[in-house]
């Protein structure tokens, strides 16, 4: 017996050691809500960096000065590209933040999946209306005629060209090319081959944000049937362009070219600064890239080419604010969400950084008199968004699979988009109830 | 040719081998040191410039400053340390268990250890997200602790290695003396066990020093974060700041380093399969 | 292991045998315990829920409903699924042995006892270290086809580099290359079991007049094979979950043409990103029972060829 306690006493000091230890430790954070004085202290995620956290920061300040009885309180959360783990866990455990930044591209999924609050009644109350904003960001926001998020940000893409490379080929660096037929010639002129070797490319479709979506609108298709809700990634016009593009990839071999699309990982060795890609569809975002790691790069924008040389168009995503399900201060997190929706917040939170969603904001920056920001903007009314449903992100990845693949002679165009129209519909049957 | 020279040749060869890969695996390293020293536009120039000039030390202060690395990097600490102690305290007790211990379900339990190692991490990441949430302790730390003192299987099963290489003389000298199992563990096993227990603590530590996982999902407090979560906020939507990121990095690693520079000698020299000093 | 033949004689046995037994039997278990408990709550339980998962529609933020072996079914009509699979087999075959053979051989190089070793040491250790964020992008640079520093490189012995991470046919392989470098932690481990054979056989070896090469062969690795085997497991089970490093450079898409797209990629693809938790369980299963059946063959066959020395 005596042996068997010789154990015990030392395995019991260890578990009494381990109950101490969580004792001690316990920290509870404090999920605000209302304290004694009535104040309510309302807790947000973000991602926000730089001057983007700065902006923000005078955007809760203004917004604390107007409502002396609700605290902000700001949690840096991790914020790459689409990912949400944190929110996810947390929305799932039952304990989510008040309010969440939030990619207006997945307000759809998540409504969806109920994982929002409706504030379509909230809105309404406070005279948050759709004419305020871009059509656009008013769609992506809403899901089956609800709102779900208020937009806070936008983008827009453009055709960004090299005006040194157009003088140095004899192209009018004040015309760039407006017709698809136009764009290739330019490319055409613009590349110069080594051997096996491209010292420099005109331009690359897909290379940036030359997805399908974009040359998909450019060529006047549409991804969405309006009336049925239904995909139609096999729209002919979309086919066509798909069609374009791999046309123009098999004329200057995808392989040889696929290196300067794989490697560019990031902005800095983005090789139309480098200037080893003449021409580029990109987003306003990479102006800011542009000023920081070449600021003397001569480039200008212009509208995508389309087919016919008119009807510009362009596709626009954003962030925006959502409030979880779940969330313990609604109601004080909706007065911050309508103070970043309305005109002062806009102009506080977007101010030397993005495009706001309510054009007379982008006036007041003075984006319309700026020789670059100006195209951004005023193509903006012409802008699409990306289908609103429960499977965005599935579309997009089948959409970009099958690009990839069509452009490597996987199968035509016509079948890739067939597969992923047919696969993404299947996928939303089982959200009709 | 005398076996001398022979000698001398194979090892003057093999010294040859170790710095041309050395070079290759420094680089890693190089870039990151040199990274750090760089204003933005130069750090992906062609060819690369391994030596930046001018060098730039504000990287580091600044990067510093940026986010609140002292306190992070206390955090980072008293996780590290506190998971690391919890490891060091129970797998080697239940791996000398494996290896030299005899009980009924033993193999069962050592082949569900092995088989829970097979699961990949994302899957079990939500369950026991949602199990460590009844118990409220999201908001803390204590995810990041707790389940050290409770055994690891990667470093169970290493552990086991090790002991099942200790001859059994000893143990069975020792029972002759009449001294109590736990006894033999703490006097004679553990200690004969300290280069290998060594190596374990310093997995354990690169482990939890460098995870972002688990700090992401658990810490919602900002004042408690770590350095790894820190890091994430020098990459923002236009583009990183490569400078700042670096210089965080460097010195997020320069510790262990430390670390493993002085310690490597102890326990590679020390760790035994057999028992057998060589 | 356990020796099942004492429990089945215990009826036979008097009971101060029995005691003893018995007493052996809780010391056993109590020493255990920690690990017992941690392996219920934080491992069983989870692994017990996520199964039940796999048998529903659970999105994470929804509970879903129970559909039987639906999402077994599909996943097996999944042209990506089959696709991720043979990735990474891919990977894991050629990977594996590579770094068993360079682990082995870095190993034996760095345990000659000259001045600087630790250098050296720490050097093939420092990879492990450095975060993945910088290490994908740094291999992103280095193996960029007009701008690395392999391409150009290799241009001075006059070939013609391929598009690493951008071709099909190169973006496993360059996966792998950056990978091995990941082989400091297993050098480690080696080195100790270096270290750890006894130098009366490399003695006897040599007044038998045997060279390297013979004294590699008959002495060191077979004595290394412990350490050999525990590396195999590991290395096993680590290949089939990559995940980070392939995530972070392809930004979880898999390009070129989901060539990258390895298992537990498409897994967190379809847990986290098109919130099919249920699916993605249902994958984490069957990965489970493959590696699971490996690793068995690995055990079996470990008889034959690993030689413990305390026994």
């Amino acid at each position: 017996m005596r042996k068997s306690k010789k154990i015990a006493f030392p395995i019991l000091v260890y578990f009494l050691a381990m109950l101490l230890l969580l004792t001690a430790c316990s920290t509870k954070a404090g999920s605000g809500g209302p304290d004694g004085e009535g104040n309510t202290t309302v807790t947000m995620w973000h991602g926000l960096t730089s001057i983007d956290l700065d902006n923000m920061n005078k955007v809760v300040k203004a917004f604390e000065e107007k409502n002396p009885t609700i605290k902000m309180k700001l949690v840096y959360t991790e914020s790459s590209e689409g990912s949400d783990q944190k929110l996810l866990t947390a929305v799932a455990g039952g304990n989510p933040p008040d309010v969440a930044l939030f990619d207006r591209f997945k307000v759809g999924t998540w409504a969806a999946q109920g994982s929002l609050t409706d504030l379509s009644s909230m809105a309404a109350e406070s005279g948050i209306r759709k004419e305020m904003y871009y059509p656009f960001a008013w769609e992506e926001s809403s899901y089956q005629g609800k709102l779900y998020a208020i937009p806070m940000d936008t983008d827009s893409r453009l055709l960004f060209y090299n005006k040194d490379h157009f003088k140095e080929v004899g192209l009018d660096p004040n015309k760039p090319p407006q017709t698809i037929a136009e764009l290739e010639a330019a490319a055409d002129k613009l590349t110069i081959k080594e051997g096996k070797r491209f010292k420099r490319i005109g331009f690359i479709p897909w290379y940036s944000q030359g997805w399908l979506y974009t040359w998909g609108w450019a060529f006047g298709g549409e991804f969405q049937d309006a009336a049925t809700g239904k995909i139609t990634a096999n729209d002919p016009k979309v086919v066509e362009a798909l069609q374009w593009m791999t046309d123009f990839g098999q004329k200057y071999n995808v392989e040889d070219i696929a290196g300067f699309t794989s490697a560019a990982g990031t902005e800095e060795m983005d090789p139309f600064i480098s200037g080893q890609v003449s021409m580029k569809i990109s987003g306003n975002f990479t102006v800011k890239g542009i000023e920081k790691f070449k600021p003397d790069l001569n480039y200008g924008v212009a509208p995508i080419p389309t087919p016919t040389g008119a009807d510009f168009t362009t596709w626009s995503g954003g962030g925006s604010a959502i409030i979880p399900k779940g969330a313990k201060n609604v109601a004080a997190a909706w007065k911050f969400l309508e103070f970043l929706g309305k005109e002062e917040g806009q102009t506080l939170l977007n101010a030397d950084s993005q495009i706001s969603v309510i054009d007379s904001v982008n006036d007041k920056y003075g984006y319309k008199d700026d020789p670059i920001m100006k195209e951004f903007i005023n193509i903006l009314p012409n802008s699409h968004n990306r289908p609103v449903i429960p499977e965005g992100q599935l579309l997009w990845n089948e959409l970009a699979s099958a690009t990839e693949k069509a452009t490597r002679g996987n199968g035509t165009p016509k079948e890739n988009l067939d597969r992923v129209t047919e696969t993404v519909n299947k996928a939303l049957e089982k959200y009709d109830k | 040719m005398s076996p001398i020279a022979i000698k001398r040749i194979n090892r003057a060869l093999a010294y040859l081998c170790l710095i041309v890969a050395s070079a290759f695996f420094i680089t890693s390293f190089n870039w990151l040191l040199s990274t750090s020293l760089k204003p933005l536009t130069q750090i992906f120039t062609f060819p690369p410039e391994w030596i930046p000039s001018p060098i730039l030390w504000s990287n580091y202060s600044r990067a510093v400053e940026y986010i609140p690395f002292w306190t992070y990097l206390k955090n980072t600490a008293i996780i590290t340390i506190a998971s690391t102690l919890g490891v060091i305290i129970s797998c080697p007790l239940v791996a000398y268990s494996f290896a030299k211990l005899e009980y009924r379900g033993r193999g069962l339990l050592f082949f569900v250890t092995l088989a829970v190692m097979m699961i990949p991490g994302q899957v079990t990441m939500i369950p026991l997200f949602l199990l460590f949430t009844k118990l409220g302790w999201v908001g803390t730390a204590l995810p990041l602790i707790v389940p050290q003192f409770f055994g690891v299987p990667i470093y169970i099963f290493l552990l086991r290695q090790f002991f099942m290489g200790l001859p059994d003389a000893l143990r069975e000298a020792a029972r002759l003396d009449g001294a109590s199992e736990f006894r033999i563990y703490l006097q004679i096993m553990f200690p004969l066990a300290k280069s290998a227990v060594l190596a374990v603590a310093l997995f354990q530590f690169m482990g939890s020093w460098t995870d972002f996982m688990g700090p992401l999902l658990y810490l919602t407090n900002e004042p408690s974060y770590t350095v790894s979560l820190g890091l994430q906020q020098f990459q923002s939507q236009k583009g990183s700041e490569w400078g700042l990121l670096m210089a965080v990095s460097t010195l997020m690693t320069l510790p262990i380093i430390v670390l493993f520079f002085f310690l490597q000698k102890t326990f590679i020299s020390g760790i035994t399969f057999s028992g057998i000093k060589g | 292991m356990a020796k099942l033949a004492d429990s089945v004689q215990v009826s036979a046995i008097p009971s101060a045998r029995k005691r003893a037994l018995h007493r052996t039997n809780v010391i056993g278990w109590l020493f255990a315990s920690p690990w017992a408990i941690g392996l219920l709550c934080f491992y069983a339980i989870p692994m017990l829920m996520s199964i039940y998962f796999s048998f529903t529609t659970y999105s994470i933020l929804q509970p879903g409903e129970f559909v039987g072996m639906n999402n077994y079914r599909d996943l097996f009509q999944d042209p990506l699924f089959w696709k991720s699979i043979s990735n990474t087999i891919y990977f894991t075959v050629f990977f594996v042995p590579l770094s068993i053979f360079f682990g082995v051989a870095l190993a034996m190089m760095l345990n000659m006892k000259v001045k600087g070793m630790a250098v050296f040491r720490t050097i093939f250790f420092l990879p492990t270290l450095v975060p993945q964020v910088a290490l994908a992008v740094l291999w992103m640079w280095l193996l960029h086809p007009n701008f690395g520093l392999v391409n150009g490189m290799l241009a001075h012995i006059g070939i013609d580099g391929p598009s690493w991470l951008g071709g099909e046919s190169w973006s496993k392989p360059s996966l792998i290359l950056m990978s091995l470098w990941g082989i400091g932690q297993a050098v480690v481990i080696y080195l100790a079991g270096l270290g750890d054979i006894p130098d009366e056989y490399y003695e006897a070896a040599q007044i038998d007049g045997a060279n390297w090469f013979q004294k590699t062969r008959k002495v060191t690795l077979p004595l290394l094979t412990p350490v050999i085997f525990y590396n195999l497991v590991m290395g096993m089970i680590g290949a089939f979950q990559q995940f980070t490093l392939p995530y972070t450079l392809t930004k979880g898409q898999g390009t070129p043409a989901n060539s990258m797209t390895f298992y537990v990629m498409y897994l967190y693809e379809n847990g986290f990103r098109y919130f099919k938790m249920g699916y993605a369980s249902a994958m984490a299963w069957i990965l489970f029972i493959i590696v699971m059946a490996l690793t068995g063959i690995i055990f079996i066959t470990s008889k034959r060829w690993v030689h413990y020395q305390g026994k």
